[in-house]
């Protein structure tokens, strides 16, 4: 999966961390989809910063609608 | 129970929203807006934000098309997925809750773009869509009034499904007259993201004022739900006013 693929997959999984450690008491759960959202994203974002698609974060590939 | 404090995790929460909207903010900057005369006036979520949404989740249409996902099977899954929002608005699971009304909308956007990609939009899937549509819609709406119950807000919950619900009539019943009623500031998009945003901004300020408060608080959710109420009902007049212009205009020709 590349690294565009990878941070919209940790965002989700860290949003899901976030709702369960808020508001229920699955804090195991929480922390497992905490720590695998932030894995993933961080991954993702590191090649981000590192370059192959340093500037097209979240932006349409073109040609797409 | 009482939902605990967690004002730490609410913040950490929000600095990764943050880094979420300003990578979005930038591509949304850079995203051309497509030139369609046809498209309805959307003054809450304007063309650009449309398309750059669109962009984004064209690679997971082409996925989703290439794996050989029916876009039936995302009509189902919007609907499953709204029931279990409106299951976490029930349990007090505001965060959850708004981030799933956001995914059940991303699904209600993918079955269209999964069919039309796929060759096999038509009547049938139209009608599909439309009446689990209305269901999904229904299922956030009950455990959003299950919520609110013991308060003054129980109201707003009942105007905002019955106003959501007119939006959709008016424009079908129009539409069954021949007339094209796609305006309204409280489309669909516009509906789950004053949602789904409302309730994650919710818990967010809940939780990180909550120390004030002794206990997290959803006056956000509220202002969000009377919002919701106000545009939806405003968009099902606005259309009515439109159909009888549309009228009055055929009958004098």
């Amino acid at each position: 999966m590349s690294a565009g693929g990878l941070r919209p997959l940790g965002f989700v999984l860290l949003m899901l961390g976030f709702g369960l450690r808020l508001d229920t008491e699955w804090q195991g759960l929480a922390w497992i989809l905490l720590v695998a959202g932030g894995a993933v994203g961080g991954i993702g974002l590191w090649g981000l910063a590192r370059g192959a698609d340093r500037f097209s974060a979240f932006v349409p590939p073109s040609g797409k609608r | 129970m009482p939902p605990a404090c967690r004002p730490g995790t609410a913040a950490a929460a929000a600095v990764v929203v943050a880094v979420a909207v300003a990578l979005a903010l930038r591509g949304v900057a850079r995203t051309a807006v497509p030139a369609t005369p046809g498209e309805p006036a959307a003054p809450l979520i304007g063309p650009r934000v449309r398309a750059w949404y669109r962009g984004v989740i064209a690679p997971l249409e082409d996925a989703l098309v290439a794996w050989g996902i029916r876009a039936d099977s995302l009509t189902y899954a919007q609907l499953a997925v709204s029931v279990l929002a409106g299951a976490a608005f029930w349990a007090g699971w505001i965060f959850l809750a708004g981030w799933l009304t956001i995914l059940a909308g991303t699904l209600d956007i993918l079955d269209g773009g999964v069919a039309r990609r796929g060759g096999v939009a038509g009547p049938r899937g139209a009608l599909v869509d439309s009446l689990v549509d209305r269901y999904a819609e229904f299922a956030t709406f009950v455990g959003l009034g299950a919520f609110f119950h013991d308060s003054w807000v129980l109201l707003a919950v009942a105007v905002a499904a019955f106003g959501s619900i007119m939006v959709s009539y008016t424009r079908a019943r129009a539409e069954g007259l021949g007339i094209e009623l796609r305006l309204g500031s409280a489309q669909r998009p516009e509906r789950y993201v004053i949602l789904g945003f409302g309730a994650w901004l919710s818990d967010l300020v809940a939780h990180l004022t909550c120390g004030v408060s002794g206990r997290p608080t959803h006056a956000v959710l509220a202002v969000a739900v009377v919002l919701l109420a106000a545009l939806s009902v405003w968009t099902a007049v606005e259309r009515t006013r439109h159909a009888f212009r549309a009228l009055a205009e055929r009958e004098e020709t």
